[in-house]
């Protein structure tokens, strides 16, 4: 194994992302400190453009839970919601949310806050997993205000015309409930520019990503997982046009000077599944020092909705969020990842099982089989999980890691 | 001078002393305990009363990269594979049974791992599991296999958890399985958890403690599997895998 100390060519961008990510948090701030803005609580991959559009500041929970799980702080708080009759199985980023909650902690008081911004109304979309409903149910009940939602069909393998045409009026039905709650009505203009710029923001995130295409990769999915914050929580807005033109403009600037996110890049890696929050920087020195770099992954690229437009907003949302990868069938799914392999030049796979977010863990029926026995890419299987640090198992991943890289060297 | 190898495992750390034609000389296994380099200590101590070490060693194992003296770290899948097609010298699938892990992986013509898994983050289907439950049963881990002997039929253990399966063999106690049954079970259980990991298709060589200290489990393995061997001291196969890579 490789002695020297592992290196991490850092992002000159990190600033900018964190300013605009500050800014972000000051916005919400500011919503709850003067009232000059109803505060929407949004799923990750839910209806952000409609809330943006009808001039909600909008908080996203998971972000939250990510917050908790890399300030590794996650483990504190699932022990609270678990004695509340949430399950360990369940979403981490739930328990540890709710935990939080219940123990009135959150990283957002480090910016001044007292608590999570109280919410006006609550914002899911089922596209995900049906568990971020039961999540703000929770903050439904105990804020006693309003949720509403798009149950998206699971499992979509042809996405037919009925299919979008039935989301895209759940997206319609929505309307009524928020002018209600904004007290304004609804304004096509307004919610068409919010998805051209939602469009604007996903594809420049696209072509962020894409970036990884060249050898050496610019960009590896440990700098990913930070810098999607932005498409994130500000998707629609052009906070996150501004900031991706920054992004990519230093990427392209080190695409043209071969300068690489890890420094001896000698195999190319795709990462299937969630993070491990908690280990982001270990796993980015672990991977470096065996001159790897993971340069795609899953979860990245599920912020890509760049069929997005304005000139159809309702069925290009519908399109665009049953698009999403985790929504899709395994047929589908293969077809996304096979593709994504050869443009990325892969020498390997990981999957990350993570033991509480089945839905993102996509080598449980065995996809990673079928897809080694059709591209001979080998795989490596990791169980671990987002938040909940306990389901990992850091000397025997490293182990198999390590041993993963010796097993793709044979094959250079 | 002759090259040593040293596996530094979760439970034990094996060491061998290898000569210039790749013969091993002497073995030697002791628990690891807490200190990876008091443990290597020992075995370094066992083999130089004899022979001349050749620095550095080469090891592998979760104390690979712990060790005070001048070493050599490699993974001990790549270790094992390695030590396995020296002695088989073909394509084979092997399992291997330790304290905490076991391990599923494939090697091609050329000796190349192709495919491994590792257990889940539990201790069924590892050395721990016997571990657990023969303490609890107050049994010797060496009495297990005498035991299981002597069963007429396999009481089947269902649960994946060590500490229900503890439970769930109280109950069978209870409704009057006998001992020497419910050992069987126990083997199967092992079996079984291992054999998930992936399907078993070329030649299966078995290695690791569980097997050496346990041959009622190769008997089993057997069974199932008409072409499985398990050489002797296979637990010190990763060890001797270090020194081969390093040649």
């Amino acid at each position: 194994m490789s002695t020297e100390k592992p290196e991490i060519v850092k992002l000159q961008s990190v600033a900018s992302l964190r300013k605009t990510m500050d800014d972000y948090f000051l916005r919400l701030k500011t919503a709850v400190d003067t009232g000059n803005k109803k505060i929407a609580w949004c799923t990750s991959v839910g209806p952000a453009e409609l809330l943006y559009a009808m001039g909600f500041e909008v908080y996203f929970p998971e972000n939250h839970g990510a917050m908790l799980g890399a300030g590794k702080v996650a483990d504190k708080y699932i022990p609270t919601a678990v004695a509340q009759g949430y399950s360990p199985e369940i979403c981490s980023y739930l328990t540890a949310d709710i935990g939080a909650f219940l123990q009135n902690e959150t990283p957002l008081q480090k910016m001044g806050f007292a608590s999570v911004p109280k919410p006006d109304v609550l914002v899911y979309n089922t596209n995900q997993c049906h568990e971020v409903g039961d999540w703000f149910m929770y903050y439904a009940n105990h804020f006693n205000v309003p949720i509403i939602g798009i149950n998206t069909p699971l499992w979509i393998s042809d996405l037919t015309p009925s299919i979008v045409t039935g989301i895209a009026n759940q997206f319609k039905d929505l309307i009524p409930a928020l002018e209600k709650v904004t007290g304004q009505k609804f304004d096509l203009e307004k919610f068409r520019e919010t998805v051209a710029l939602s469009h604007e923001g996903c594809v420049l995130w696209r072509k962020v990503l894409e970036t990884g295409k060249h050898k050496p990769s610019p960009i590896n999915f440990f700098d990913a997982a930070i810098h999607m914050g932005p498409i994130v929580v500000m998707r629609g807005t052009h906070y996150a046009v501004d900031y991706y033109k920054i992004l990519l403009a230093e990427l392209e600037e080190r695409v043209k000077n071969n300068i690489s996110a890890v420094p001896k890049e000698r195999f190319r890696i795709y990462w299937d599944g969630m993070p491990l929050w908690y280990k982001l920087s270990s796993m980015a020195k672990l991977f470096s020092s065996l001159d790897t770099c993971i340069v795609a992954s899953t979860y990245c690229n599920s912020w890509v909705f760049d069929d997005l437009d304005p000139k159809d907003p309702f069925e290009s949302s519908a399109i665009a969020y049953c698009k999403l990868f985790i929504v899709r069938s395994d047929d589908a799914k293969q077809e996304v990842l096979e593709k994504l392999m050869k443009e990325f030049s892969i020498d390997g796979m990981i999957y990350h099982d993570a033991k509480t977010c089945s839905r993102n863990s996509n080598n449980r029926f065995g996809l990673q089989n079928r897809l080694n026995d059709k591209n001979n890419i080998p795989f490596l299987e990791i169980n671990g999980d987002l938040c909940d640090s306990r389901c990992y198992s850091e000397e025997q991943s490293i182990i198999a890691i390590e041993t993963f890289i010796k097993q793709l060297s044979t094959r250079k | 001078m002759y090259k040593v190898g040293i596996d530094l495992g979760s439970s034990y750390t094996k060491g061998v002393i290898v000569d210039e034609q790749n013969k091993i000389l002497d073995y030697h296994l002791t628990k690891t305990g807490f200190d990876f380099n008091k443990a290597t200590q020992k075995i370094i101590d066992k083999f130089s009363s004899k022979y001349k070490i050749e620095y550095p060693v080469y090891t592998c194992g979760y104390g690979r990269d712990e060790l005070k003296i001048p070493f050599v770290s490699n993974s001990e899948i790549i270790a094992l594979s390695r030590a396995v097609f020296e002695v088989y010298k073909k394509k084979c699938s092997i399992i291997d049974i330790g304290g905490q892990d076991t391990k599923y992986v494939t090697i091609n013509d050329l000796g190349q791992v192709e495919k491994f898994k590792m257990n889940r983050k539990c201790a069924a289907g590892t050395g721990s599991f016997i571990e657990e439950i023969a303490f609890r049963l107050d049994i010797s881990a060496e009495d297990f296999n005498l035991l299981a002997e002597r069963a007429s039929e396999e009481t089947k253990i269902n649960s994946y958890c060590t500490v229900f399966a503890v439970s769930e063999i109280v109950g069978m106690i209870k409704k009057g399985s006998t001992m020497p049954n419910i050992i069987l079970g126990i083997y199967n259980s092992i079996i079984e958890r291992s054999i998930e990991l992936s399907p078993v298709k070329d030649f299966l060589v078995l290695t690791g403690g569980i097997p050496d200290n346990h041959p009622m489990i190769v008997k089993l393995f057997q069974k199932k599997f008409a072409n499985c061997v398990s050489p002797q001291k296979s637990q010190f196969f990763a060890a001797y895998g270090c020194v081969l890579l390093n040649k």
